[in-house]
This record gives structure tokens, sequence and C-alpha cells, in this order.
């Protein structure tokens, strides 16, 4: 048992001062990553392992005869959280949701220390022992807060108060719905009936079974599949038609949407909203090809309002490509990020 | 034992030259133990990676980078010719951000990603900021970038070979041994002055934006090359996703970057000159008012961006000053800016990448002061093709597909030389569209929501025009730019400092079907774009931002200062009541 309690004292001993140290700018905040995507399964074990942490301090401080009392051990986790959500979260949670965890963790806190009696009254005794101020020093606290409160409050309401410019928050709405058909080049699509005509198996026929299974492997890297190189010069069909979309995407598409689909090319930093990561879970892989098709003929400026067309420079594609082009990049993108385009049905 | 016997050797050598220094005696060559430069070793070449990894990394390299670097790797995939920088061309082994000395291929070992051993695997690892190679962690695994480069060093560097004990050798500067220099101002001042001696200001400008030679330089392949910008370290190519680390300096200094003119300064420096020449280098990159570095996005690599611009007030006249205190005391902010890429002609390499921009105002007028960095000043030598308010959308675009000679990269520094120009855009009636709606980034939706934009171009004209949507030509607006003034326009040492007036607007003098007016208070959005002359920048060939708000900070009302007061006394009294309740119940209770 104490064995295990050190290993969790140590590991929130070392947890706490990864976490000081990055507050206070010491250690940079992307010493450990949050790696894309694993975020929140990484959140939530390390703070397993902070509580595990903060279990074996406490049981070895109070096997030392130095036990926090339990006021403190409250009032410190709380802070801790708040803390945590603060400085270790990246990219940097918005104040009006760190205020509502930090309500709910305040609360979760006052359900662990009046979780019965007797913890309760060890939880209130420092505070009544303030107010009645039996002794020396909680005279003198009683004082302080008796000075100090007041001051913080109004200086937080003066803070509150002076004229700010912090960014408007605007939503957008990533994937507004489609319209039902859309004009390219002169000639109408349907998007609920059109289909890529490079989507097709090596004897010219439209197969999305056979196309599928030479996309490139899910799991880090998604490389292709051994035997299906688009470079390979004897391709037929589907393979050498990924091969044309990709020439095209690394002449035109990757300046935004990067070298590897992710949302992170040349340009992409200058511009908001960011452009989008198709190997996101959340983009290509949630839509039918034919929204694709929408999406890159009509560009930014064809977005409903909800999408602000006004804002993203997503260039409407048909002044720059042609029918074929628009269709084999989309051909290019499900390749190599490995997704299954949605089917209507 | 033995290292630090040469330790003592290198101390000593450092000593006798700091003797020789002192005694007027200079320029011999620095030599440390072993007749090799100070600060470096030799090392042992890696042994060949296994052929399982080659095989594999074939696999690797055939889905992420063969569309740029190409099928033999020769830096001419399908994307290479847009591109400035190009790919790098893998055939002569030419390999910038290395360890080892000049000339020499860098370390690679396909058994050892070790930070500081394994120079192509950090590349991979953490890209080439400031050119188009993204950093590969987190997309491949250790392994599957180690395979990668297993492949390339074997396979695609056809001229040079990795283990060739006969003509390659590896002498590696040994960084691990080394402490950093205290960057305190005795360190700054010799690295100042050195930077002058050493030559290095020929290249990379007085100041060190990147302006002293900017047209005659060529890499090992003839393509135009520019000195590094030091005011941006964000895009060091050698920056590791770590740019205000003043190794990183220290390591491109002492090894030089292969296949540029950049060469290696190890020979006729001392370590300690070296760490000298990297502090001061390092301290000129931008920092915020407090000298601390700029916090940088670890998404984007690139200093964190803040899109309110917020505009103090002053009294009277905005000073045209910029040493001026109204001014020092203005907010700066960071303003990114992208090739204009969704309309035609498309701008694929923009070489303005970031505007500074503070703003003043008073009671009539809103100034902006935009800093950036341009290695040239540019004023045209000759007429526009078009008129500049014209569209355009035929133009031609160059083919994407032309071959090295045709590519981007052989255009540069041969474009014909347009004006320098700036520009902001806000637009009209922006209070009559409900937010967050605004009218289009490029040049306004349509004729009910237009655009105003005040253009200043480097020949010393301003003018206003008027957008309505990216299909139709500006209109000029003669009347306007009498309301316009240029308060100030220099250009010094490789950057560009202009200050724009325009009126604030009111419904008694200015039109408010065709002006902005800016309220005190409110978010004006705001966009702006940036032309670079010598980069055939004319119309719409252009650096643009994203959506940025101008922000006129009010002056503090008096409420502010009377609410708190209130509340705390509030407290106060809240607090005497709390404890006459207790000493009240207490009592009740002893009694």
């Amino acid at each position: 048992m104490k064995a295990l309690m050190s290993v969790g004292a140590l590991i929130g001993v070392v947890g706490l001062l990864l976490l000081v140290g990055m507050i206070f700018d010491i250690i940079p905040s992307n010493t450990v990553r949050l790696v894309e995507g694993y975020m929140p399964m990484q959140m939530l074990t390390e703070l397993a392992f902070y509580v595990a942490g903060f279990a074996g301090l406490s049981y070895i401080l109070a096997s030392m005869g130095m036990a926090v009392p339990r006021f403190w051990q409250g009032i410190g986790f709380w802070a801790f959280i708040l803390l945590y959500l603060k400085f270790r979260v990246y990219p940097p949670i918005p104040f009006s949701v760190r205020a509502m965890y930090g309500t709910v963790s305040l609360v979760a806190v006052f359900m662990w220390v009046s979780s019965n009696e007797e913890d309760w009254k060890k939880f209130k005794q420092p505070i009544m022992n303030v107010l009645d101020a039996q002794s020396g020093t909680n005279k003198m606290l009683r004082y302080m807060y008796l000075i100090l409160l007041p001051l913080l409050i109004g200086g937080f309401s003066y803070n509150a108060m002076k004229p700010k410019s912090e960014e408007p928050i605007e939503l957008r709405t990533v994937h507004p719905a489609p319209p039902a058909s859309t004009k390219v080049h002169g000639k109408t699509y349907v998007l609920q009936t059109s289909q890529n005509p490079y989507r097709v198996n090596p004897e010219g026929k439209y197969d999305q079974e056979y196309t599928n299974a030479n996309i490139v492997e899910q799991g880090m890297g998604r490389l292709m599949k051994p035997n299906a190189n688009p470079w390979d010069d004897k391709n037929q069909g589907y393979l050498k038609y990924v091969r044309e979309g990709g020439e095209i995407f690394f002449q035109n598409c990757h300046f935004c949407h990067g070298d590897n689909l992710n949302g992170r090319g040349l340009h992409a930093f200058a511009f908001n909203p960011i452009p989008a990561n198709f190997t996101d879970p959340g983009t290509i892989a949630q839509l039918q090809e034919t929204f694709i098709f929408w999406r890159v003929s009509k560009g930014g400026i064809g977005l409903p309002n909800e999408g602000f067309p006004w804002a993203s420079v997503m260039p409407p594609w048909e002044q720059h490509l042609t029918v074929d082009e628009i269709w084999k990049v989309i051909l290019f993108e499900y390749w190599h990020t490995g997704y299954y385009p949605r089917t209507w049905d | 034992m033995r290292k630090s016997a040469s330790q003592k050797v290198g101390v000593a050598a450092a000593a006798a030259f700091g003797i020789i220094l002192a005694s007027g005696q200079l320029s011999l060559p620095v030599v440390g133990a072993e007749g090799l430069p100070e600060g470096f070793k030799k090392g042992d070449l890696a042994p060949e990676p296994a052929a399982e990894m080659i095989e594999a990394g074939k696999r690797v390299y055939f889905t992420k980078c063969v569309w740029c670097h190409g099928v033999d790797g020769a830096g001419d995939g399908p994307g290479a010719d847009r591109l400035w920088p190009r790919p790098r061309n893998f055939n002569q082994g030419t390999f910038k951000i290395r360890h080892t000395a000049s000339g020499e291929l860098p370390l690679f070992d396909a058994k050892k990603p070790t930070p500081g051993q394994n120079d192509l695997f950090e590349t991979v690892t953490h890209g080439l900021p400031g050119s188009a190679m993204p950093s590969w962690e987190g997309i491949l695994t250790e392994e599957q970038r180690l395979q990668v480069l297993s492949f390339v060093t074997t396979q695609l560097v056809k001229d040079r070979k990795f283990t060739d004990k006969q003509s390659e050798t590896q002498t590696i500067l040994q960084m691990g041994d080394m402490k950093p220099k205290p960057a305190n101002e005795e360190s700054l001042k010799r690295g100042s002055e050195l930077i002058v001696e050493k030559k290095c200001i020929e290249c990379h400008g007085t100041e060190g934006r990147g302006d002293g030679n900017a047209f005659n330089l060529k890499d090992d392949w003839g393509f135009a090359i520019q000195p590094a910008d030091w005011h941006k370290c964000w895009n060091f190519r050698g920056s590791r996703q770590d740019p205000y680390n003043v190794k990183n300096i220290f390591r491109t200094f002492s090894t030089g970057v292969n296949g540029t003119p950049m060469p290696s300064f190890a020979d006729n420096t001392t370590v300690d000159e070296r760490w000298d020449i990297a502090n001061f280098v390092n301290s000129l990159c931008e920092r915020d008012v407090e000298g601390n570095p700029l916090p940088i996005d670890p998404l984007t690599d690139k200093p964190k961006i803040n899109f309110v611009v917020p505009s103090n007030p002053v009294e009277g006249e905005i000073p045209a000053d910029m040493e001026n205190e109204a001014w020092q005391k203005a907010p700066k902010r960071y303003v990114a800016m992208g090739g204009q890429i969704t309309h035609k002609p498309r701008n694929f390499v923009n070489r303005i990448d970031d505007i500074w921009v503070r703003s003043l105002y008073n009671d009539k007028s809103v100034v902006y002061l935009l800093e950036w960095d341009d290695r040239t000043k540019s004023v045209a030598e000759g007429k526009l093709p078009w008129a500049p308010t014209q569209v355009n959308i035929d133009v031609k675009e160059q083919d994407p597909k032309t071959g090295e000679d045709g590519s981007i990269a052989a255009n540069q520094n041969k474009y014909k030389v347009y004006n320098d120009a700036v520009a902001i855009e806000t637009p009209v009636k922006w209070k009559e569209l409900p937010a967050p709606i605004k009218p289009r980034y490029l040049f306004g939706t349509n004729d009910q929501f237009p655009v105003d934009i005040v253009k200043w171009e480097a020949d010393g004209s301003i003018r206003a025009f008027k957008g309505t949507g990216w299909d139709k030509d500006f209109e000029e607006r003669d009347t306007y730019e009498e309301n316009l003034k240029v308060l100030k326009s220099e250009w010094k040492n490789g950057r560009w400092y202009v200050m724009i007036q325009r009126p604030l607007g009111n419904k008694k003098d200015q039109d408010y079907d065709e002006d902005t007016f800016f309220e005190v208070g409110q978010y004006v959005p705001t966009v702006f774009f940036a032309w670079d002359g010598h980069n055939g920048d004319a119309g719409r060939k252009m650096a643009v931002s994203a959506f940025y708000y101008t922000f006129l900070n009010p002056p503090i009302p008096r409420e502010t200062y009377i609410y708190p007061a209130v509340i705390a006394f509030g407290v106060v009294l809240l607090e005497g009541w709390v404890l006459t309740r207790r000493a009240n119940k207490k009592k009740g209770k002893t009694l």
C-alpha cells in the first residue's frame, strides 16, 4: 500500500512541477505534446494520473504527520483544475467555457467535501475559526480579509468595466446544407444522382468497392497499399486518375490544405477560417463526393451565409480547373486520406 | 579523459587567439584540436540502413514525398514549378541544415533518431519553416521517418554515397558539449561589431532584414535565393520549431548552408565569437514590448495572431513621428499575409508574409502605421499593361508544369518592376449588415454592400477606390483623395514605414454610400493588401490578410471609477453583517 501510494505521490509531484513550469513559461507547454485526434483521451489520462498523484501525496503527508486539512485539499484541487484548463490545454479554451468547467468542478469539490457530516464539519472549521477570531493569527486573518475582500472585489469590477477590445466570437457552420443541384461550366449536376466519372475499375465501370480497396491504409502514416502505387506506369483506371488528381492537388490546393491534406499549408497561417483538414474524420469522411464537387467548384463565395462566404478564401475552382480536373482532385483526396465518400442512402 | 584534454587544448587555443586579438594581430585561421575548426570533432560514417528499411521507405516516399520531390528525387515533382524555394533536388546530396562541416553530407543514422545527432531526421520531423516543407511529426511515425530517409539517402542521392569512406568525411559540430554564452550587453555589442567585421551585413543588410545583396544570389542549381531576414526567426529553415533558440543560429553559422552562398564561419571565428554573433542575430528577432519572445502558435509555427487592431485616442493632431510617445505606446499587431490565390492572376509566392500595424485616432481622423519587411524598394519603371482598377480576369496564367527553366523559382528577380504598395480595405455601411455578415474580403459583395479601399503606392500616390465585387472593375473615387494624407512613407534598410491618415467619417462631410464610417467602441472589419513590386505584384497579384478588426478604444468613462468603489463599500457592509450575525449566534449559544 505504502509503495503504491509513494509512486502516486511521485507522479503527483512530477506532474505538478511540470504544470508549474508551464504556467511560468519555464517549460514550453508543448513539452508533452497533445496529439491531434487523441487529445481528449490524453487529457483524461493525464487527469487520472494527477488524481492518483494527489491521493498518494495526501496519504504520504498524512502518514508523515503533516496531513493537509480537508479545507485546503478542496481549495487546492479546485485551483489545480482551473490552472490545468488554462495553461495545459491547447488550443486554448475560451473563458466562458472555462468558467463553466470551473463551476462544475466547484460543485464536484463541494459534493466531495460534504459527502458526510464529519467531513463537512472539518471543511467548515477553518472558516468558522476565522469568523470567531479566538486566536491571534485568526484575528489577523480576519482583519486582512476585512480589508482585502472589498479591495479585490472592487478591483475585479473595475477590470470588468474597463472598455476592452476582445475579438468578437463568430460561429460558422463548416458544412452547410448543399443545394439540390449545381451548374458548373454550363452543365447542371444533381447532387443526389451525380457520380465521380473517375471512380472506375480497370474495365472503366463505376465501382466503389474496387476503388475503396485501393485507397491508402488507415493507421499512422496512412501509407498506400504496397501493390497500389499510383506512380506505377502500368496503372489503368482508378490509380492513374488518382495520380493525375494528385498532380492537380499539388499544383493548386496544397498551398492551403497542406502537403498531408491536414489544412496546414504554406499560406494557411494567414487565413481565418483556417483551411479544412481532410484527414480529420469530421470533413470529407462525413460528406458525399458530390457535396465536395459543389464546394470545390463554387468555393467560399458560393456558400450560404451561415458558412461565411465573405471570409472564406477558397477559390471557386471552376475559374481555374475543368470539371474533369475537379473530379480527379476529389478522387485523390479520398485516396490520400484513406476515407470512403459517404453515399446518399 | 580525451574529451577534457581536447577541451583544454581548445581553451588554450582560444586564449592564445584572445592574446593575438588583443595585441592587434588579426585574421589567423582559428584551429582547435586535431587541426579541425574549433568546436568540431571527427566522426564516423553511419552504417548503411537495412534493406527492409529502404524498401519500406519507398512506400512512404511514393505516398507523401513524390508529389514535390519527384520520382527520381530531382526536386521536380508536379508541385515543384509553383514553389519558391523549389523542393530539394536530392541527387547531389546537398542538404542545408547540418551539424557537419561545410560541404559534407548531413548526419543520418537509420537506427538513431537522437536530436542533435541526426540532421535529416530532424529536418523531416520539424520541417523547414518558410518553405513548403511541413513538419511530419505526428503524421509519420518515427520509424516511418527513418524509413523514408533510408530510401532517400541510398536511392535518390546519386552523386555521393553516405557510406563511402574514400570520399566522405564527417566533421561534427559538438553542440552537446557547448553551453550558450549569456546574451548580456557585452556579448550583444561584440556580436553587432562582428557581423560588420565578418561581412554578414553585405548580404543580410545593415539591419539584418535580408536586403543586402538581394538580387545577385544564386543557389547551386542557378535559382535566385534570398538572404534570411533576421527579424523573422520563425522563418529560419533551421529553426526546428524553436525559433528563439540561439543554438539554431549558432549551428547554421558554424556549418553554413550547403548549396547556398551562406558559408561556414567555423574557420575564421572562435566558438566564443560565434556565440556573440548568434546572440546578436537572435536579439534582432521580433519581440513584444517587454522584450520577450513572441508567443508562437504550434499549429502554424508563426507568431500567434490577435485579430483586433486597437486604436488609441489622442488629443489634437496625430503625430507623424514614429518616436512620439503616443506611437510608442500604441499596441502593435502582427498581421499575417498569404498569397492571393483565389482569383486570377494568382500569387503562389508572396514575398511579403506579414505587416505590423499600429493605429491612433482623434476626433476627425484615424491613422494607420504600417511596417513591413521588403528587401527591395520598388518604384515602377514603366506603366502597367492594364489599368490598376481593371479586374483582368482573363489574364493568362503560367502553365503549372513548365520545367525548371520556366518555373516560378527561375523567374525570380526577372519580373518587370511595379510599385510597392499597401492598401486598407474596410466595408461601407457595415453597420447595416447583421453581424457577423460582412462584404466579401476580396473587393466587396455587390453594389449594395461595397468596400472602401485606400491604396498607397511607392511612387508617393494615395488613391481611394470603391470595390463592388471580385468580378467588377474598381471605381476610382477622385474627390475622396483630398481627404487622405500620407503622414510618412519611408523605405529604410529593408523595411517600409507608411503612415496613412483617413477621416473617421461623418454624415456632414462624407458620403455614407461610399465611405466607411469609423465609430468608437465598434469592431470595424479591416483587410490589408500588400504588393511587392519586385515580385511582379500588381493588380490582384498581391498578398492578402484575413479579416481583422479596427477597434477605436473609447476613452475610459467615469462610471468605470465610480461603480467599483460603490461595490467595495457594499462588500464592507456585508462583512459587518456576517460578523455581527455570527457574534450574536455565539452569544445566544453561550448564554
